[in-house]
C-alpha cells in the first residue's frame, strides 16, 4: 500500500542565528523589567532604551515584541524583550 | 492496462485531511493572475476542470476552497508509480491521475487478467477508487477505464466495434480544433467516423486524419513509455520564516542543491534538467524549469542559473516553501580539474568535509551567511548554511 507522504517538509538544512533565549524576568512598575535571572537574580539598574517591533501581522504567528536595552547593577548591558503575544521574556542580541 | 484516478487532487487532499471527506470542495490553482478550478467534489457535477473560480462559485456558493499543492500531488503520484512498479516494470505516468501499465509477459506471475487487476487495486489506496481498463492498446485501455464506474474495471477483448460505435468523438486524444471540426461535420460518434475512408479524413484533418482513422477503429500503435528507472531527485524545505528576499531563497536553494548533489554522488553525473518551485504563505505556486546545455556538475553553475531565473521571474508573494526536482541527469562530455593550487586546496577541504559528513551524517560544518541583514527581527538576518560544497 502507498503510505501517505504528506509529512511536514524538512527544515534544518540551514539554521537561524541569534535565536532568542527565554530568560526569567521580574517586572516592576508599569511592566518594566526590574530583575533578571542569569541564573542568579540581578537587579536592573536602568532601562537605557526601549523600542517595539510589530511584523508579520498577516501570519498565524505574528511578531510583536517590546525590546529593552538594560544596564544591570554590575554595569553589564543586555537586550531583552517581552513577547507581546505569549508575554514571555527573552534575551537576544540586537 | 490503463488506470484512471478521477479526482486525483481531491483524493490527495482528503488523504491529507480526512475531515474534508464528503464536504463540497473546490481545489483551485492560479494561472495568469486568474483563479481556476483544478478539481472538485463529484457531487458538484456542473463544474469543470480549468473553469474560472468565479464561474464555479456562482453555481455552487457553499464550497470549501482549497489551494492546490502540486508538489504534494506529484509526490503521492510518484509513490503510486513506485508501488505499481512492483507489479510491472513498465509503468507510465502520463499526468497525475492517469497511468498506463505494460502487462505483457506477466502470465507466469499472474495466472489471468483478473489477478493482475486485483494486484493493481491492492497497490492503490481505496480512497482513489481507480478505474481500470485492460485492452490490446493504450487507447482502448483508456476507453475501457473511462467507461467503468469508480473503483471498477473492464476488460476489452475480441471485437471492439460495438463498444466503440456509440462513444462520443470527444474521447479522441486529438486537438480541440479537430474535435470541434468533427462536430461541425456532424460526426459525433466514433461509429460515424469509422465509416469514413482514409482519404477524406486526410484531406480535411491533415496528419491528424490518419490518427482519427486508426483510433475510430480502435487501432493504436502508441508505444508505452515507461518512466526511467532512475527516479527523479526531489528535495524541498520549509523556510524558518516567510521571505521575499532573493538572498534567503538562494541560501535555501543552495542547501537543497547540496543535498541533490550528495544524492547524485560522485559518479560523474550532472544535472541536465531541473525543476524549481516555490510556494507562498497563501499557497500560490511558482514553478520554473531550467535546462542545461552541458550537464551541470557543480553547485556554482546551477545556482547562477537559478539566480537569473529568480531575478527575471519574480515571486507572487512572500515565500514559505522552496523545492528542487531534478528531472534529467547526464554525463558531461569532458571536465578538467583546475590548475590553480589554491582552488584545488579548497576542493580538497570540501572533499574532507564531505567525507566527514558522510561518516557522521547531517551537516557538520556551517558557514555564516547574510540573508536579510535589514530585517527588524534579529534572528532573520543571518543563517548558518552547510559548507559541504
Amino acid at each position: 500500500m502507498v503510505k501517505n507522504p504528506g509529512k511536514a517538509l524538512c527544515v534544518g538544512t540551514y539554521k537561524p542565528v541569534n535565536n532568542p533565549e527565554p530568560v526569567p524576568v521580574k517586572e516592576g512598575a508599569a511592566g518594566f523589567p526590574a530583575k533578571i535571572g542569569l541564573p542568579k537574580w540581578q537587579t536592573i539598574a536602568e532601562v537605557e532604551d526601549r523600542w517595539r517591533i510589530d511584523d508579520e501581522w498577516w501570519r498565524s504567528q505574528p511578531v510583536s515584541r517590546l525590546y529593552f536595552k538594560v544596564r544591570l547593577d554590575s554595569g553589564q548591558q543586555l537586550i531583552i524583550y517581552r513577547d507581546l503575544i505569549s508575554y514571555n521574556w527573552y534575551q537576544q542580541l540586537y | 492496462m490503463c488506470v484512471l484516478l478521477i479526482h486525483f487532487p481531491l483524493c490527495c487532499e482528503v488523504l491529507r485531511q480526512p475531515s474534508l471527506k464528503g464536504q463540497p470542495i473546490v481545489i483551485t490553482y492560479t494561472a495568469a493572475s486568474q483563479k481556476l478550478v483544478l478539481d472538485y467534489s463529484p457531487e458538484l457535477d456542473v463544474l469543470q476542470r480549468d473553469m474560472p473560480l468565479q464561474q464555479a462559485l456562482s453555481r455552487h456558493g457553499n464550497t470549501i476552497l482549497v489551494p492546490s499543492d502540486i508538489p504534494y500531488y506529484r509526490s503521492i503520484f510518484t509513490e503510486l508509480l513506485n508501488s505499481l512498479e512492483n507489479i510491472s516494470p513498465l509503468v507510465e505516468g502520463i499526468e497525475p491521475g492517469s497511468i498506463y501499465i505494460g502487462v505483457d509477459g506477466l502470465q507466469l506471475i499472474y495466472p489471468d487478467d483478473k489477478a493482475i487487476i486485483r494486484a493493481v487495486i491492492d497497490a492503490i489506496p481505496d480512497i482513489f477508487a481507480p478505474r481500470i481498463g485492460l485492452a490490446g492498446n493504450k487507447f482502448l485501455a483508456y476507453l475501457a477505464a473511462l467507461s467503468c464506474p469508480d473503483g471498477g474495471h473492464r476488460i476489452l477483448d475480441g471485437d471492439t466495434t460495438t463498444f466503440l460505435r456509440d462513444l462520443s468523438c470527444d474521447v479522441l486524444p486529438v486537438s480541440i480544433k479537430s474535435r470541434q471540426k468533427l462536430h461541425d461535420f456532424g460526426l459525433n460518434k466514433l461509429g460515424q467516423l469509422s465509416e469514413l475512408d482514409l482519404g477524406p479524413l486526410l484531406s480535411q484533418f491533415g496528419r491528424e486524419g490518419k490518427k482519427l482513422y486508426n483510433l475510430a477503429r480502435g487501432w493504436d500503435d502508441t508505444p508505452l513509455n515507461p518512466r526511467l528507472m532512475a527516479e527523479a531527485i526531489e528535495e524541498s524545505l520549509t523556510l524558518p520564516s516567510v521571505t521575499v528576499s532573493l538572498e534567503a531563497m538562494l541560501v535555501a536553494l543552495e542547501s537543497l542543491l547540496i543535498r541533490v548533489f550528495n544524492r547524485i554522488g560522485r559518479v560523474g553525473l550532472g544535472i541536465c534538467e531541473l525543476n524549481m518551485w516555490t510556494r507562498t504563505w497563501n499557497a500560490v505556486q511558482w514553478e520554473q524549469t531550467i535546462r542545461f546545455k552541458e550537464p551541470a556538475v557543480g553547485i556554482k553553475g546551477v545556482i547562477n542559473r537559478i539566480k537569473q531565473r529568480l531575478e527575471n521571474y519574480p515571486q507572487r508573494g512572500p515565500v514559505e516553501h522552496v523545492g528542487l526536482r531534478v528531472t534529467r541527469l547526464g554525463y558531461p562530455h569532458g571536465r578538467q580539474s583546475n590548475l590553480l593550487p589554491e582552488v584545488r586546496a579548497q576542493d580538497h577541504l570540501m572533499e574532507d568535509i564531505r567525507q566527514l559528513e558522510l561518516r557522521l551524517g547531517n551537516p557538520q560544518v556551517y558557514k555564516l551567511q547574510e540573508v536579510e541583514p535589514w530585517s527588524r527581527i534579529p534572528e532573520r538576518r543571518y543563517v548558518l548554511a552547510p559548507t559541504n560544497r
